[in-house]
This record gives C-alpha cells, structure tokens and sequence, in this order.
C-alpha cells in the first residue's frame, strides 16, 4: 500500500502541484498543499489513491481560496496586492517575456466558469475522463462537452487579448 | 450518417470513449473528410491548450524524500488515534465492559475483602470519603482517572497486523501517543470513567475490577438512581458500581455491601436482559474470543446468585450465602425499592 503510494507520489507529485499553483498561485504554497495532500494519503490509505489525491487537492486549494478571501476582508491590502496574481520565480532567465505570458494565460484562464476550469486543469493533471466525472459529478458523457468548450474558451479569450494587447502597442506606437 | 459532433472528437482524442465508440468515429472518418479535418482542428486546439496551460507552471523543483511525509502522516496517525481515542472511551467502555466487569463484579469476594479492610471502618454507607464521585479502588483518594494501557478492543490493535515494519512503528508509536494523551487526562477531573487493563486480567487478579464503569458514591448513586439503590438495609456500602448507559434509562448498578463477618455480597439491578447476561457469565470460565481473555470463577460453588425479574428490568443478588437468606434478601430489597 505504501509503496503503491510512493510511486504515486514520484509520478505525480509534479502534476499535483501544478494543479494547485493554478489554484493558489504561490507556489510554495502549492508544494507545501501537495505534501499535505500525500501526507493525507499515507493516513487515510484510499483505496483510489491517484482520484484520492487530486479531489483532496482540490479540496484544499478550495479552503484555501476562502481563508484568501477571509485575509483579504481583515487586511487592508496595497492597490494590485498580489494575492491572484502568479508568483513568478526570480531565477526565470526571460523572467519578463514569461511573465506576461503567464500573466496573459492566467487571465485568460480566470474568464473559465469553475466548473469549465476545475474539468480543464484536472484533465491537464492527467485525470481521465472517468476519474474527473467522478470527482466533479458530472456524467462522463459530458467530459468531453465540457473540455471542449473549455479548451475553446481559453484559446479565445487568449487570442482576444493579444489581439488587444497589439491593438494597445499599436496605438502607444501611432 | 452526420458528422460527429466536435465535442465527441474531444473525447475521442482525449480517448475517453469506449473501444466501440472509437471504432465507429474512425470508420466514419476514414470516409469523411470534412470530420477528418474538424478532427485536426481540434486537435490542434488541444495542444495550443496545453501549450498555454503549461506557462502556467510553478518552478519546477525536487519533491521531498517520501520518507519524510511518511514520518508526517505517522505523526498524524497518532494524533488522529489520540482522538479518536477520546472521542470512543464510550466504545471501549462497551468492549470492556461486558466481560471484565461481568468477572470482577461476580467472582471477586478476595479483592472486595481487601478493599473492605480498607474501607469498613470508614463511615458505614459511603464508599467513597472526598468527591461526590469517586473511583474503583481509589486509596490514593481524589479523582483521578486510571488508563495505563490499551485495551485489547481498540481500532490501533486490530489495525496492528500485517503491516511493514514503518507503519508498524507508526501504530505502535501511535499506541504509545494515545496512552500518552490518555494520561495526560488524567488531570481533568471531569471524567469520572476508570479504564482498567484487560491483557492484566489474570487468575492472580481475579478480583480487580476490569472495564470502565463507574463507581459512584452512595449519595451521587441515589441522586442518579432518585434514591433507589438496590442495597440491602444496616449494612456497610463498600461501593455502587454503575455501568455507563444512554441516560434516558436507569442504569445497571451493583452494590457491594459487607456482612459482620467480612462475606461481601452484591445487588444487582438493572435491564432484565443485562443482568441475566452479567448472571449467565457466573460459574466456571467463559472465554470472550473477540477480546481474547479467560475468565475463571474464583470461588466455584460458594458464592450463589438469586434474581427476580420486574418487567424489563431484573434484581440480583449474589452471595456465599444460603439461598433462603439470598431469597429473604431479595424480597425486602424489592419491596424497598417499591415502596420509594
């Protein structure tokens, strides 16, 4: 059982915490919730330790969110206080083309219904189509709906901003 | 036959589609091109997805050493057990209960006479000198709750088989911390539960009280019973045993009061089918697999148990004592406790 869970832990651990920077956007934060997450699994012995591990993930990063939400209602926050916005390493060599990049996919990403975003990042996460139905309690019929319209909507509202950003360099440049 | 419906092309490249849905998309794409083609669109747009999505990756670093979370859920372990420790004393109370205190209460005359050394000369009808409440064999006085050990029913020991030696080591780790926390209740004064050993019941302890029940002074077994605790008149009270139940109903007490020349008898009162469970367990060894302890009948022959059932509830007494005298005994203590 443990060693099922450590070759869990050594093919996953990466795609948990990616799932849950895409949640919390620190990611500190993120490896710190994954190894709860595992931490977890090793006390509880799930029986499908893989759906197991990503629905907790998800339930963390949920409370997570609402303490955020909590912190930002007690705390008197300085205007663009980074608390939604990705934390971008330093050592990142084209840290500020990439920052962009990521910040553009970020917003992009944030236009997503939740229910269209959780379904796209967990099948990002390697989820198949069952393992999602079953954590998301949608009919697996309407997985591939569901990812379609997502997939869609992000690459729309990506190619809408860029359109808008050239638009905006465009008119800076006239 | 009609296109295929973009969002089953989905599925089917992410292969979330069963063999045979599979099978019929590709036969009917290898005569359409137009699906061919909406089949490349979109799997385009998935890799463009993907591509996206993958900008938005946290710095990529090694994950720490599995042992470590190991030694973290170990530790987790514990503190869960811990809990769950306190939150089933109920439970354990009933695992316990049934079969060790069935032994102690019944065939224990050695060890209720020690106690009656100590307690005899005290004030006749009070067991316990201090609290309103007060424990089995208290001679150190004061509340106080007694877990030493685990017993033998709880999830940690049936947990305990057939595991690696690092989760061994975490349960037994996790055992220790609960007997640790345990402990540490001690200081509270509120329980007022006793958690006796049962893996320490023994023939050379025959007579020590086993389970968790309470015993109760006299005055707090009248308060909890509206005054009417089976006893027997004029004698000395060497303790009111109460067995935890819901509250809704009167519980099952024995009373243990001492005759002039030492002999300890007990009253038993409580549900019929309790008391006559308590009963059946007398006389010679029974054996509870489940919590795999042996109990043997102390003194086969002499002590004598009579009981008189009163609806649902049943009134006992045990005794080395002729059956006329157990008989008398039970007539007036049913008439008292009638009367009240």
């Amino acid at each position: 059982m443990s060693d099922e869970l450590e070759k869990l832990y050594q093919s996953t651990y990466t795609a948990v915490v990616r799932f849950l920077y895409r949640k919390v956007w620190d990611a500190e934060r993120a490896e710190d919730l994954a190894q709860e997450v595992f931490v977890r699994a090793l006390a509880h012995r799930p029986d499908k330790p893989r759906a197991w591990v990503f629905a907790v993930a998800a339930n963390l990063a949920r409370d997570e969110a609402r303490a955020a939400v909590r912190r930002k209602r007690h705390l008197t926050l300085l205007k663009g206080d980074p608390i939604a916005q990705p934390t971008i390493s330093p050592s990142a060599d084209d840290s500020v083309e990439h920052e962009e990049k990521m910040a553009s996919v970020h917003e992009a990403l944030s236009t997503l219904t939740p229910r269209d975003r959780e379904i796209l990042l967990l099948w990002d996460a390697g989820l198949s189509y069952p393992e999602i139905a079953a954590q998301t309690g949608l009919a697996v019929g309407a997985v591939g709906t569901t990812l379609a319209r997502a997939r869609r909507r992000l690459v729309d509202a990506h190619d809408r901003q860029q359109n808008r950003t050239r638009l905006g360099d465009n008119a800076a440049h006239s | 036959m009609p296109h295929i419906p973009e969002d089953e092309l989905h599925a089917y490249l992410d292969q979330g589609l069963s063999r045979s849905q599979a099978v019929e998309i590709e036969s009917h794409m290898a005569g359409c091109s137009s699906c061919r083609a909406t089949r490349d669109a979109i799997a385009a747009l998935r890799d463009h997805t993907t591509a996206l999505l993958a900008t938005l990756s946290p710095p990529r670093r090694l994950p720490p050493p599995f042992d470590t979370l190991r030694e973290q859920a170990a530790d987790r372990v514990s503190t869960r057990r811990r809990k769950m420790r306190l939150g089933t004393w109920a439970a354990s109370l009933v695992a316990a209960v049934g079969l060790g205190w069935t032994a102690s209460s019944l065939i224990g005359p050695g060890r209720t006479a020690s106690v009656a050394a100590h307690q005899t000369n005290a004030a006749p009808q009070v067991a316990a000198p201090r609290p309103a409440v007060s424990l089995a064999g208290a001679d150190t006085g004061g509340p106080r709750l007694a877990v030493d050990r685990t017993p033998k029913a709880t999830p940690v020991r049936l947990e305990s088989t057939s595991r690696p030696p690092a989760a061994r080591r975490a349960l037994q780790k996790a055992r220790e911390d609960s007997i640790r926390a345990a402990k540490l209740a001690v200081l509270d004064p509120a329980p007022v539960l006793e958690l006796s050993p049962l893996e320490e019941r023994g023939s050379d302890q025959g007579g020590q009280l086993e389970g968790m029940w309470r015993t109760m002074s006299w005055d707090g077994a009248q308060d909890e019973t509206g005054r009417s605790v089976p006893h027997i008149d004029g004698l000395p009270v060497l303790r009111v045993q109460v067995q935890a139940t819901d509250q809704s109903r009167r519980p099952l007490m024995v009373v243990a009061q001492q005759l002039a020349d030492g002999q300890v008898i007990q009253t038993i009162e409580g549900p019929a089918a309790d008391v006559s469970e308590l009963l059946s367990r007398r006389g010679g060894t029974s054996t509870d697999g489940k919590l795999g302890v042996t109990v043997t009948e102390a003194t086969p022959g002499i002590d004598q148990a009579m009981a008189m059932q009163l609806g649902d509830r049943m009134l006992a007494i045990t005794g080395a004592l002729p059956s006329d005298s157990l008989r008398a005994m039970i007539r007036r203590i049913n008439a008292e406790m009638r009367s009240k």
